[in-house]
């Protein structure tokens, strides 16, 4: 048991037990689970943002690839992250799994050479049943081993656990994720009333294992599979450990620490004024150009 | 009342008997050919219906909107009754996938990854429900990654490279698609079919070859110079047998005749 507050009591049934996932490796990299994020340029989604490139340790802009998998790799979204990590000093890239005949993309190499690999939400299912079917299960464990930041939101947050609660196609389901660490995850917690029932539902029954969960704009960082420290993006945004007593559900709300995004937002907003000055004008005191 | 035992049923070989259809286009159909509704027009005449129950399935595509968009454009709620599944978008497409999808008359899948549509209906229970409904008479049938599906399996090139996929095995030969249209494709599939792939079928963008049951009963065309083959290894050799094929656009044009005879 790897958490904060860890009991030690995993007394589970077999299809918890054989999830066990990869041993955790030293020196593996860190893991940002996000409840729920978006690209769009709003003060709260540009502090998550910043808090995940500010972990890449390796000096230059850091190569960031969005893995949009989960919702069928949608153009707006793949141009909507990249006008957001345009806005930062960062080498942006994406892989579409679905339209990987137009350019020939050699997966393991480009995924392995990234400081961030970031994951979208849309149907946790399908995620990892086309991540199994490409093999990029076995990639992103060899990413994480070799240090690389992994992280998403939705369905790209809850693929790194052992378990997450899929809303697909009906009622919300126990999906197995990547194992990467223990226990299970729900997503949006605040926000989706359903996923929320079913998910206490799950671990009350004893279905799913004691997890975490998060309310869009919360999210924890995980280091070789412990959490070390919760953060939030707004205020409201709350993180809850959710496990079962006797049947009952007991949640316990975790403390996170509010990001505060406002300056590095002035900040890229009179950047890109600037910016948008010289390529108008090519003259003022705005110019950036050397 | 008597009990009619295992042994007793005489199994007619004859195939018009079969209601299993399957219609697997090389390419083409509204996807591909905006201005050419031939091959869409030739499966939805095979209901016989006037207005057919038609459900589009773009997960190849990863249910991308414009696509579905374009179907409903091309499969009119005058000609039919359309529909679509989609497994990433929850909120839009049928809810309960098993009984919508016996509901239907024609099933139509769209084009794209063959392996992440495979992964994705494998997921989703998506593979025995296709397989009960053409079990129960619906017609199936798709493009390119729509066709490459309905095979034991085939040759994909969706990766760049060609890649050998196993498909949901309806039709127990191996296929390729877009034949002789893509560099490599066909050089790809004979080094498949000598390193021991069952032999198959092959089509061109707008051919497409009509199964009943296992049996291939036709190859109807979109275009004068669409062509399909049988494909095998003989030994030495690959052999490439091109079939009959009919196209669709001779005149007296074709006034939707969807029966079996006029293709056999």
């Amino acid at each position: 048991m790897r958490w904060p507050d860890a009991n030690g009591s995993r007394g589970r049934d077999s299809e918890v037990s054989i999830s066990a996932g990869p041993a955790i490796v030293a020196g593996a990299g860190p893991i940002v689970a996000m409840g729920g994020a978006e690209f769009v340029m709003r003060p709260h989604n540009e502090a998550l943002h910043d808090y995940v490139l500010r972990l890449v340790r390796r000096p230059g802009p850091a190569r960031i690839c969005l893995l949009p998998t989960a919702s069928g790799d949608p153009q707006e979204q793949i141009s909507s992250f990249h006008a957001a990590m345009d806005r930062r000093d960062c080498k942006p890239t994406s892989i579409s799994l679905f339209r990987l005949g137009e350019t020939s993309v050699d997966l393991e190499g480009h995924l392995l050479e990234q400081d961030v690999i970031y994951v979208t939400g849309g149907n946790m299912v399908n995620l990892m049943a086309l991540w199994r079917e490409h093999g990029l299960d076995r990639i992103l464990v060899e990413a994480h081993r070799r240090g690389t930041v992994l992280c998403g939101y939705s369905a790209g947050s809850m693929c790194w656990f052992e378990f997450g609660v899929s809303r697909g196609v009906g009622k919300p389901v126990s999906t197995r994720g990547l194992g990467l660490i223990e226990g299970s995850h729900c997503v949006h917690y605040s926000q989706d009333p359903l996923r929320r029932s079913a998910y206490r539902e799950l671990v009350a029954a004893g279905a799913l294992p004691p997890g975490l969960a998060l309310d869009d704009h919360a999210a924890a960082m995980f280091r070789e599979g412990r959490m070390v420290e919760a953060v939030r993006s707004t205020e409201s945004a709350a993180a809850r450990r959710v496990e079962s007593s006797d049947g009952q559900v007991i949640e316990t709300p975790i403390e996170t620490r509010m990001l505060r995004p406002v300056e590095r937002c002035r900040e890229s907003a009179l950047e890109e004024m600037r910016e948008l000055r010289a390529y108008l004008g090519r003259s003022g005191p705005g110019t950036r150009r050397r | 009342m008597e009990v009619q035992t295992e042994s007793n049923v005489i199994r007619f070989p004859q195939w018009a008997e079969d209601k299993r259809q399957i219609v697997s286009f090389g390419g083409g159909g509204f996807s591909m050919e905006a201005a050419n509704t031939l091959l869409d027009d030739y499966v939805l005449s095979l209901s016989g219906k006037e207005r057919p129950r038609v459900c589009f399935i773009p997960t190849a595509s990863g249910d991308a909107d414009h696509y579905v968009a374009r179907f409903y454009r091309a499969f009119s709620a005058e000609r039919c009754i359309p529909s679509h599944i989609s497994l990433f978008r929850r909120e839009r497409g049928a809810e309960n996938l098993q009984a919508h999808l016996l509901a239907q008359d024609l099933i139509y899948v769209g084009g794209g990854s063959v392996i992440s549509l495979l992964g994705t209906w494998r997921a989703h229970g998506l593979d025995r429900m296709l397989r009960s409904a053409w079990e129960h008479g619906v017609i199936l049938c798709g493009l390119s990654a729509g066709s490459l599906c309905w095979y034991s399996e085939g040759v994909t090139s969706f990766h760049g490279e060609v890649k050998r996929y196993r498909g949901l095995g309806l039709l127990p030969w191996s296929n390729c698609v877009h034949y002789g249209d893509e560099d490599g494709r066909r050089e790809a599939y004979h080094a498949h079919l000598q390193a021991g792939m069952c032999p198959g079928y092959a089509a061109s963008d707008g051919a497409a070859l009509h199964f009943v049951g296992p049996r291939m009963v036709g190859a109807v065309a979109s275009r004068p110079k669409a062509r399909a083959w049988c494909v095998g290894d003989r030994g030495e050799a690959i052999s490439e047998k091109p079939l009959p094929i009919r196209y669709l656009g001779e005149p007296p044009a074709p006034t939707g005749s969807g029966d079996l005879s006029a293709v056999a």
